[in-house]
């Protein structure tokens, strides 16, 4: 190709400078959230393998003995431990400050084979190996609150055994003898190198439907940056072609006057991600944030990157022009887009049939399999992306016929006729926006499934949500246990120590339905009608965080606490954190319970909701991604068809009308096409997310989004209305009638 | 000497100086257009014509000088000293414009781009569309005003944008090389058909043209030359 033909069609005027840096910032701007996002993707899986070992469940450290009755079971048999098993217990609920820590209580030979993840070897009974993140919050922290719980520091858990830089993570030395005396130690001669245990599929689908959401939108950024500049190019073309270039020299050149900036945007777009990469990994996702280095996807990944945007978008421009028809007398008559028609709604009924079918598999139980099951959940997904973008102009051609039937101004007449005769281009000024909209109803959807964590407010008859109990362990005197209620009364903060009785430890077969408690101690539980006997009894889910309605107390006449055991120690406190930690410590460290001290609050920190929570952050992170990058695209496309029509609405200018007729036109292009598919976007979403959840786990109910939707919601309605009103400054400059002039 | 000598000009420029950067566009201008006179301004290419028009229209305030239009009934206004929104309130109502091409909006009809004037002026749609299509059928446009640009020919198209420029009898027309893109059969016809109507309104016209034959349909000539008018005389019938 002749070099000064191409730099006559690249570069040539001021405008020309204008639309190759547009390309080159835009397509910078995708390029550095697509591989910002794509290792954020693999930090994720990185640290979701580094804290695999987290998810070793072992085998039981007890083997059941056969009894003659069927249906029960005789006390067990200690599996001896050996010098390839390490004997752990995984404390459910650690909780500092309503943050959970993740323990691993280890008993271990001095000679054992078995590798602690992050460690040299285990620690004695009495030490601890702390992540460096809870070794400064233990350091940072009175050790009445949070050290004295874990024993002496043995050192810290290696960063390669860790999640990320935030996480909360400790493992204890303990003897056998404690371990094994409440029955839940595990034996352990392997860590488990899978970060997912069954949920594995579930949890791929879920990343491969939020990684399609999140990267949809920038590659229609960047597909939207690449076109800018259209009709300016299409005369520049057609005085290529009159001067004697052929179709497929104009195609040619069309490529790579595309290609040039979109590989300085590119190259520019890696330079920006290493740069972004350390604030970038600040963002915190389930507790914690990111090591830098899990951001880093290595040179050939950004090198596929920028080839395949460089490709794509040079091979659309190319196709662009060969399709556009540019001949020799130039574009003397407008090219006009095919009307869209009603098969433009097929590839999302497809999309919708593929996702349905999959919940019609999950249903029916001989047809069952992942590998049928995912594929048709993630390409019903991307189908209906695509089938919103394909349908979207067809919705708009319908809303703006309607429009433009009742339009009584100028501005409206102008704005339905531009929509009604190019539903495709002005679809695509905000179908950014419109998937993005969509894209957070999924997200809204999906993570409404997640219940609410919220603790029972404070009532007669409830655990109060200010004290913490703590069930104790089988074997313990009353005298240990009073000894360790004395001294939680000594402390700062701690208003009462209760200890409930029963005839035996409630983790024992022979536990009894009720606590019996003395009458003189039930105030401090926040009792309020009491029985005037000595001693009464309450319903052991008095104790449970979901208790909902208060239990009563009863009289207890024929009970004597010295015959019982002691069960539950329940401490009240003053509600401040300290004094909760405080009492929490106590209780943990005083070896006489056989669980964890927990409040009401410390359930919804635990259990198979966190999953769940840790992926409604990736969400609610995708959709501030999502709805960003259509901000950016719907200013760049509202730019870009000011730009095109420059010279006919600087005529209009010149004629007399106002520059606020122009905003007019311009708001009213975006608003129509928007609000046209909008609703469909949102219904879609949330139709989208039943059938995803619904595919991943039958049992998971949808219920109302979180107000977050709606401020979401509310904020892609309010960066559309920015990203606008941001370009009418451009109006004023671009139709001035010095520019029209001469045009 | 002409009537029109004897009454004030609706349009006098006095003193027109403008430049662009160092390119000095008008050299001290004078000129009076009269009511219900078709003016042709002559001249070689940059001699500054256009920049002419466009500050007799309120398009471009000069550096220097000034451009008084008075209309029929109402004070005379010193359109060089208006805000921009005032001019383009003028440019709205008093006057109407035609340019050499790419004027119509190219994704609405024949009809409805005549129209827009009129509904930026707050008529309402079916009765501007009425008058519209009214005036199309005059230019000899019957039966097209559903018609995109894109459909037109060159010579119809431009009878759109005279229509459009017509159709809020304007007190003067303002035309920039309006058949500059077309045969001359087809100017001709838009020609005729323009100055039919504006003679039968006594609208006033000012035409820019390099084209002696459409100069020949005006009543007075000015050749502008180097941002100066050379000569002016009238065209004999």
């Amino acid at each position: 190709m002749n070099p000064g033909l191409l730099k006559l069609a690249v570069v040539g005027s001021r405008s020309a400078y204008g639309r190759l840096a547009g390309i080159a910032g835009g397509v910078a701007a995708g390029v550095c959230l697509l591989l910002l996002l794509w290792g954020g993707a693999n930090g994720l899986s990185a640290r979701d393998d580094r804290g695999s070992w987290l998810r070793e469940t072992g085998r039981p450290s007890v083997a059941a003995s056969p009894t003659e009755d069927p249906t029960t079971s005789g006390p067990g048999t200690p599996v001896p431990l050996t010098t390839d098993t390490v004997l752990m217990e995984a404390n459910p609920v650690e909780v500092f400050r309503d943050q959970l820590i993740n323990r691993r209580d280890v008993a271990a030979f001095s000679t054992t084979t078995v590798k602690i993840p992050g460690i040299v070897t285990p620690p004695e009974p009495g030490r601890y190996y702390a992540s460096p993140a809870l070794q400064r919050l233990i350091a940072s922290t009175p050790r009445d609150e949070l050290g004295d719980r874990f024993g002496t520091f043995a050192g810290t858990i290696d960063d390669n055994a860790l999640p990320g830089p935030d996480s909360l993570i400790v493992v204890t030395g303990a003897t056998e003898a404690e371990l094994r005396q409440n029955g839940r130690a595990v034996l352990v001669s392997d860590f488990t190198t899978n970060p997912y245990g069954g949920s594995t599929a579930a949890y791929n689908t879920v990343l491969s439907i939020g990684a399609i959401a999140v990267f949809f939108p920038v590659l229609l950024l960047i597909s939207i940056v690449t076109g800018l500049g259209a009709a300016q190019r299409r005369e520049r073309f057609a005085t290529l072609r009159l001067i004697g270039a052929s179709p497929q020299v104009v195609s040619r050149i069309a490529a790579v006057e595309t290609a040039v900036p979109s590989l300085i945007g590119a190259l520019l777009g890696v330079v920006l991600a290493i740069a972004l990469r350390p604030a970038a990994a600040q963002i915190p996702v389930n507790d914690t944030r990111m090591f830098t280095a899990d951001l880093v996807t290595g040179w050939a990944a950004a090198a596929a990157i920028v080839a395949l945007v460089v490709s794509a978008s040079a091979l659309v421009a190319a196709h662009r022009t060969a399709r556009a028809g540019i001949g020799p007398l130039g574009v003397t008559r407008a090219v006009h887009e095919k009307t869209p028609t009603k098969w433009r709604i097929v590839p999302l009924l497809a999309g919708l049939a593929a996702m349905t079918s999959a919940i019609a598999i999950t249903c029916t139980p001989h047809l069952r399999s992942p590998w049928l099951e995912m594929p048709l959940l993630i390409g019903g997904f991307a189908l209906i992306l695509v089938g919103i973008v394909v349908v979207g102009p067809w919705l708009t051609r319908l809303v703006s016929g309607m429009g433009l039937r009742q339009a009584r101004s100028a501005a409206g007449v102008i704005a339905a006729s531009r929509i009604q005769r190019t539903p495709v281009a002005t679809f695509r000024s905000v179908s950014g926006l419109v998937i993005a909209v969509f894209v957070v109803s999924v997200f809204a959807g999906a993570s409404s499934i997640i219940e609410s964590t919220e603790a029972p407010p404070a009532r007669p008859g409830l655990l109060q949500p200010t004290s913490l109990h703590a069930t104790v362990g089988a074997g313990h005197t009353p005298a240990q246990v009073s000894s360790a209620a004395r001294q939680a009364r000594g402390l700062p903060g701690i208003r009462s120590a209760t200890i409930g009785y029963g005839p035996a430890a409630l983790s024992t077969r022979d536990a009894s339905p009720e606590i019996y408690l003395r009458a003189a101690d039930a105030p401090a539980l926040g009792f309020q009608d009491i029985p005037a006997t000595e001693i009464v009894t309450v319903d052991t889910s008095f104790l449970y965080s979901w208790t909902t309605q208060p239990r009563a107390l009863t009289p207890a006449p024929a009970a004597n606490l010295d015959e019982m055991v002691p069960v539950v120690i329940v401490l009240g406190t003053d509600g401040t954190p300290e004094a909760i930690d405080r009492a929490r410590t106590l209780l943990n460290s005083s070896g006489v319970t056989a669980h964890p001290a927990a409040t009401s609050r410390d359930t919804g920190l635990q259990s198979s909701t966190r999953l769940i929570q840790g992926l409604a952050v990736l969400a609610y992170l995708g959709m501030f991604v999502a709805v960003a990058i259509a901000g950016l695209s719907l200013a760049v496309s509202t730019a870009a068809a000011i730009l095109d029509r420059k010279r006919v609405l600087g005529l209009m200018r010149l004629m007399g009308m106002p520059v606020s007729v122009l905003r007019r036109i311009i708001t009213l292009e975006a608003a129509v096409p928007l609000l046209s598919v909008l609703l469909l976007s949102v219904g879609l979403g949330f139709l989208v997310a039943w059938l995803m959840v619904t595919g991943i786990n039958d049992s998971y109910r949808m219920t109302w989004p979180a107000p977050d939707y709606f401020t979401a919601l509310g904020l892609s309605l309010l960066l559309a209305i920015g990203a606008v009103t941001a370009t009418f400054s451009l109006i004023r400059g671009t139709t001035a009638m010095t520019t029209t002039r001469f045009e | 000497m002409n009537a029109n000598d004897t009454v004030a000009p609706i349009l006098s420029a006095r003193g027109l100086h403008h430049s662009f950067g160092q390119t000095e566009a008008l050299r001290g201008i004078d000129l009076d257009v009269h009511a219900g006179e078709v003016l042709a301004v002559m001249g070689p290419s940059g001699s500054g014509k256009s920049t002419l028009l466009h500050c007799l229209a309120g398009v471009l305030v000069p550096d220097g000088g000034s451009v008084t239009y008075r209309p029929a009934g109402r004070a005379p206004v010193e359109t060089s000293a208006l805000k921009e929104p005032k001019r383009a309130r003028l440019r709205l109502t008093d006057f109407g414009f035609v340019f050499q091409f790419g004027q119509l909006l190219p994704e609405l009809t024949a009809a409805d781009n005549v129209s827009i004037p009129l509904l930026l002026a707050g008529t309402r749609r079916p009765e501007a569309l009425r008058r519209s299509r009214e005036l199309l059928e005059r230019l000899g446009l019957e039966g097209l005003g559903a018609k995109l640009p894109g459909e037109l020919s060159g010579g119809q198209a431009q009878r759109v944008a005279v229509a459009r420029a017509l159709v809020t009898s304007p007190a003067v027309l303002f035309a920039d090389e309006p058949t500059g893109s077309l045969d001359s059969l087809a100017s001709e016809n838009v020609l005729t058909l323009m100055l039919e109507l504006v003679r039968e309104a006594g609208t006033t016209v000012v035409i820019i043209t390099h084209d002696a034959r459409t100069a020949a349909y005006a009543d007075r000539e000015v050749i502008v030359r180097d941002g100066a008018v050379g000569a002016s005389y009238r065209v004999s019938a």
